[in-house]
């Protein structure tokens, strides 16, 4: 145990993602069984008691792995120090609401933590943002805190791609460990575009094939599996009468582990990462590609062959982006 | 490392075979120029064990290896060279082949796994590089091979449940190298939620759960189960009456008590979380006599945890450098937090009485004992929902060290089939210190006990005696 901890920050942490993935953080999954941690959550005045009440539950919990806990409502406080931000926090979407009302709030909300996190946070701080519009919140911290290196705020598009992964192994009938490389593009929205094209299925003792050549039906995988990965919030807010929780904390932590520690040779995931021009996707949003990491540091896998169906995918998210960025935009005047 | 026993059996024919005096195969190979050996795995068959010794002698000896079956080499193609991916390839195909079956070497990686993962093991055999990543490549693909254990979770659509499923998931609970099958039960109101955390379980793609099965059927729940968390019972609302809820549970712990014993998979382990949580286990046991008494038990590791919790917030210290609380009695407010017997370790420093580190007995006879006795209160005044997290993890925690085992020198609280150790009453499921070896529970004993702990440890068991008649009042 005689690592330095590391202090990970969790916003909106009194809500159910919070409440999910704070126990995943104190055991291990999102840095390794033998990085302890120390935990920074912050939530807002009205939800005080019951933050303290997670944090009472941290300390019952005997956490071998878990150093300290603060938790407050006082976001300079919550992002003094911290060496990874995982950003749940935000306002979420009510019945009545405009997208244009949800996305003001949210814009204020990302523009004042891109401000503290940037007086804060440790250097190379690495910030992932889950709230939704999650692309577009980013963006804004990204713009707002112009000291953080734009390499280091990304969004979650991991829980889509787990979300792939989950379809067609339940389609194959196989377990998940044996599919990989999917790739999510795009936007966390209903727009984002779920591609198989470069999957492929390992069983345990076969050779790599194709997953298009295995699932051998193009159609299911150009139209209901698409469909499936996009709406499976929906599905999931059906039969549970709440939002994802568990899934989306798993996916955090996953995205966060292989951010630090580095993608399996041969594989790599998806995450939300500033546009560099990949993929003939226009700079200056926060988009979702296909990243391997190592030492830290993620990288866009480049030469992959985009066909006519993907290009137009990969464009009408990329087209909802730059819709998102400038509606921000325009709340901030 | 496991040392050869004077009971073990060299195969007759096979070469790196030996019996284990239970009965099971073991394989192993010889290090180069070293009369030490390495263990590899236990097998219920010496072909089994042979073949994987042939894997073993092939990556370190190559074309010059002595192989049980070498007309079979052609499946275990020697690797070309000695390059991590030719023995990756090598390992796949071997560790596909061949059947794994948990054994007691697992269960000291299992252990190690807490510490440092399998190339913390491997690092402490001090093989020469080759060798030992070809040895970590080959544990760690044999035991994604392992065989699934099944774990049930009743009353997984709530709130405990959501919490518990990802853990187990993970690994928190068994180890990261073994695969679990979730079998998850609710009841017919929450069958569309419990199918929701089903969905959630495959959307988060974890590499350790090999199936899910959701069902509101109590005997399809309880197939084949190796593990048993009863999550589910009948909570206390509001006007109920104490004899109200009793009735509910025992009903409830009726009816699974007889489909777990028809059901369940041999030597299943249960752990009882919902309340009246001792007596529900008692029930249990009562309607399951099929089941060993000793795999019945029921959850005070939370109170357990708490109570270190408490100390380490007292302290101002790290909550792992305090053990050996106990909790005595009934996991309800009559329990009886005892530090009589704990002590604190700090990082370098020796072991002292947590007593006269705190240097406050009234603090430690008083408050620290309604703290602990009353925190769930506290919990559900603060979140206004009752423990799932801390809940969850403590289940965890009590099915690890069950099955892992306790570090040395530390024990942990279970509510266990009291045997009368400590001048309790048997018949009563009342929680004990206990240590945890080889997947079984022993009693600490020879711990002074001290009058004012006494007649506390007597005031629990009384109220554990008073719900075994309220509940067998209810059964007629």
């Amino acid at each position: 145990m005689a690592k330095d901890p590391v202090r990970v920050l969790v916003t909106g942490a009194a809500g159910q993602i919070g409440y999910a993935l704070v126990p995943m953080i104190a055991r291990g999954v999102m840095l390794g069984p033998d990085q302890p941690v120390i935990l920074h959550m912050l939530d807002i005045e009205p939800a005080a008691e019951a933050l303290t009440g997670v944090r009472m539950e941290l300390v019952d919990a005997a956490f071998p792995l878990l150093r300290d806990v603060v938790a407050t409502t006082d976001v300079t406080v919550a992002c003094k120090g911290v060496n990874i931000a995982v950003m749940v926090g935000g306002f979420p979407r009510k019945e009545g609401m405009e997208r244009k009302d949800v996305m003001s709030k949210n814009v204020s909300i990302y523009k004042a933590q891109a401000s503290a996190l940037e007086k804060q946070a440790a250097p190379d701080c690495k910030v992932l943002v889950v709230a939704n519009p999650a692309n577009t919140n980013a963006l804004i911290l990204k713009e707002f805190a112009p000291s953080i290196p734009e390499k280091n705020i990304t969004c979650l598009t991991r829980l889509d791609h787990n979300r792939a992964l989950g379809q067609l192994s339940e389609r194959l009938k196989i377990h998940v460990s044996e599919v990989k490389n999917v790739i999510i593009w795009g936007n966390h929205s209903s727009t984002q575009y779920p591609d198989v094209n470069h999957a492929t299925v390992t069983p345990a003792n076969g050779e790599e094939k194709p997953v298009r050549s295995v699932v051998a039906d193009d159609n299911w995988l150009n139209t209901e599996f698409i469909t499936r990965v996009q709406q499976r919030g929906a599905a999931i807010i059906k039969a549970r009468k709440l939002s994802s929780a568990l899934s989306a904390a798993s996916a955090a932590c996953d995205h966060i582990r292989d951010w630090v520690v580095g993608t399996p040779k041969g594989t790599w995931v998806s995450m939300g990462v500033y546009s560099d021009g990949s993929y003939g996707i226009q700079p200056g949003v926060i988009y979702s590609y296909p990243v391997t990491c190592d030492k830290g540091q993620w990288s866009i896998v480049q030469g992959l062959k985009i066909d006519d169906f993907s290009r137009q995918k990969m464009d009408a998210t990329a087209k909802e982006l730059v819709e998102e960025k400038t509606l921000a935009y325009s709340c901030l005047n | 490392m496991q040392k050869t026993s004077e009971d073990d059996t060299k195969h007759p024919t096979f070469r790196g075979v030996r019996m284990r005096s239970w009965g099971k195969w073991v394989s192993e190979i010889r290090e180069p120029r070293k009369k030490s050996r390495i263990w590899l795995e236990t097998y219920p068959t010496a072909e089994m064990a042979a073949r994987a010794h042939d894997v073993g002698a092939l990556a370190i000896k190559g074309c010059s290896a002595y192989l049980n079956f070498p007309e079979l080499a052609k499946e275990l193609p020697l690797p070309a060279s000695m390059s991590p991916k030719e023995i990756q390839a090598a390992t796949s195909r071997a560790a596909a082949s061949t059947r794994i079956i948990n054994s007691s070497f697992n269960t000291e990686m299992l252990s190690c796994q807490w510490t440092g993962g399998i190339e913390a093991i491997v690092a402490r055999l001090e093989l020469p590089s080759r060798l030992s990543w070809f040895l970590g490549r080959f544990l760690a693909l044999y035991s994604m091979a392992k065989d699934p254990v099944r774990v049930l979770v009743t009353g997984a659509a709530g709130q405990i449940g959501y919490a518990l499923v990802p853990m187990i998931a993970r690994g928190v609970m068994l180890g990261p190298d073994q695969p679990v099958i979730l079998h998850m039960l609710d009841i017919e109101p929450a069958a569309e939620a419990l199918t929701g955390v089903r969905m959630e379980l495959v959307d988060a793609a974890f590499p350790l759960l090999r199936d899910v099965v959701v069902t509101t059927d109590v005997t399809v729940a309880c197939k084949g189960v190796n593990i048993a968390v009863m999550v589910g019972g009948f909570p206390r609302k509001e006007g109920m009456e104490r004899k109200d809820v009793m009735s509910k549970n025992v009903s409830i712990y009726k009816a699974q008590a007889s489909a777990l014993e028809k059901q369940a998979a041999p030597d299943c382990k249960v752990l009882v979380v919902a309340n009246p949580a001792n007596t529900n286990a008692l029930i249990l046991k009562e309607f399951a006599p099929s089941i060993p008494e000793k795999n019945i038990t029921c959850l005070t590791r939370l109170d357990h945890n708490r109570a270190l919790g408490q100390l380490s917030e007292r302290l101002k210290i790290h909550v792992s450098e305090v053990k050996n609380v106990i909790i005595w009695g009934n996991h309800s407010s009559t329990q009886y937090p005892d530090v009589n017997h704990a002590t604190v370790t700090p990082a370098n420093g020796e072991e002292k009485p947590v007593r006269s580190v705190v240097a406050d007995d009234n603090w430690l006879n008083t408050e620290f004992i309604t703290m602990v006795q009353q925190r769930g209160a506290a919990i559900i005044k603060a979140r206004k929902l009752s423990s799932a997290l801390s809940a969850a993890s403590a289940a965890c925690d009590h099915i690890r060290d069950w099955v892992v085992g306790t570090p040395k020198g530390t024990w942990v609280s279970m509510g266990v089939y009291s045997d009368g150790s400590y001048g309790i009453q048997p018949g009563v499921i009342y929680s004990y210190p206990v240590t945890c070896d080889k997947g079984q529970w022993s009693i600490v004993q020879g711990l002074k006990i001290d009058d004012f702990s006494r007649q506390k440890m007597d005031a629990t068991a009384k109220e554990l005696v008073e719900e075994k008649t309220l509940a067998y009042s209810c059964l007629n």
